[in-house]
């Protein structure tokens, strides 16, 4: 399965990606909670492409990852950690649906620096915190639970 | 260092840590971690990317409220990563690869005490430009480090 470095830098990539993705929600996210009210949401908006390009990098280098070693994903038995990373991803995928489709990310545009997020977009922004540690915390358990039920 | 490996390995805690199969143990110290340094590390390389040149119309002053979590993160991190290395001294010490991760963590966390400035100064200079580089390296080359640790 070619030389011994592959897997490592397929692997530093994929976590590489994951840090660039959860960098640009943990901005975006806690600016509309509240954090760092001084902050424009516009701007800060831009800074989204980022976290797609790197969802890109993310996707093809777990897909490589899945198919060096599909066993400590699929099993069988299929590893419960990686069937719940899969539910994570699902899940953001259509919470940020919801943000995009119902108006909710050009509304933020218009939260200019000290002002306050509405509760919808504190609460879309809460889930997809929430939802991107449940992401982490299931890539970390999918090598403990390799195997289990 | 004799009195510290023996110590590490009569405590009750870290035997319980390194012994135990529940998820609970090991595996959760080990997401801590990681989760500590997946935030701390993205949110550092997103500033580092604005200080960059990408998105120029954000003012980099209000970065400075991202310092408290991100120290939280680091603390996080630092915590867990110092109860894995107890709980695993030798073999940890012995890996070559664990001294250039914390070469890269130890500059990666200067910068970020040195960058908190920067980023409240009126405007980017080409030193701070070189600092955000840095930074965005070490946090490249800790992660990295980590992946290979587990191949030496």
């Amino acid at each position: 399965m070619g030389a011994w470095w592959v897997v490592p830098v397929w692997k530093t990539m994929h976590y590489f990606a994951i840090a660039v993705l959860v960098g640009v929600v943990g901005l975006v996210d806690l600016r509309i909670v509240g954090v760092a009210k001084a902050l424009p949401l516009r701007p800060l908006q831009r800074l989204m492409p980022w976290a797609a390009a790197a969802f890109a990098v993310a996707a093809a280098s777990g897909y490589e990852l899945l198919r060096i070693n599909p066993a400590n994903s699929f099993g069988p038995p299929v590893n419960v950690a990686f069937a719940a990373k899969m539910l994570c991803l699902v899940l953001i995928g259509l919470n940020d649906l919801l943000y995009f489709a119902t108006g909710l990310k050009r509304q933020v545009d218009g939260v200019g620096a000290g002002e306050r997020a509405s509760a919808s977009a504190q609460i879309v922004a809460g889930v997809s915190l929430a939802l991107w540690a449940g992401v982490i915390y299931w890539s970390r358990m999918l090598t403990f639970l390799a195997g289990a039920i | 260092m004799q009195i510290l490996q023996q110590w590490t390995e009569a405590n009750a805690f870290l035997i319980w840590l390194r012994e135990s199969s529940s998820i609970w143990a090991y595996p959760t110290v080990f997401f801590l971690h990681t989760a500590g340094l997946v935030f701390t590390a993205g949110v550092s390389i997103m500033i580092n990317v604005r200080l960059l040149g990408a998105a120029e119309e954000l003012p980099t002053a209000a970065f400075g409220r991202f310092f408290r979590p991100i120290w939280i993160g680091i603390g996080l991190t630092a915590i867990s990563g110092l109860v894995m290395l107890a709980s695993d001294l030798q073999t940890k010490l012995g890996n070559r690869v664990f001294a250039y991760k914390m070469a890269f963590v130890v500059i990666a966390v200067v910068l970020t005490v040195l960058m908190r400035r920067r980023v409240a100064a009126p405007r980017v200079t080409a030193s701070t430009r070189a600092l955000a580089a840095a930074s965005l390296l070490c946090w490249l080359g800790a992660v990295a480090a980590g992946k290979f640790m587990a191949y030496f």
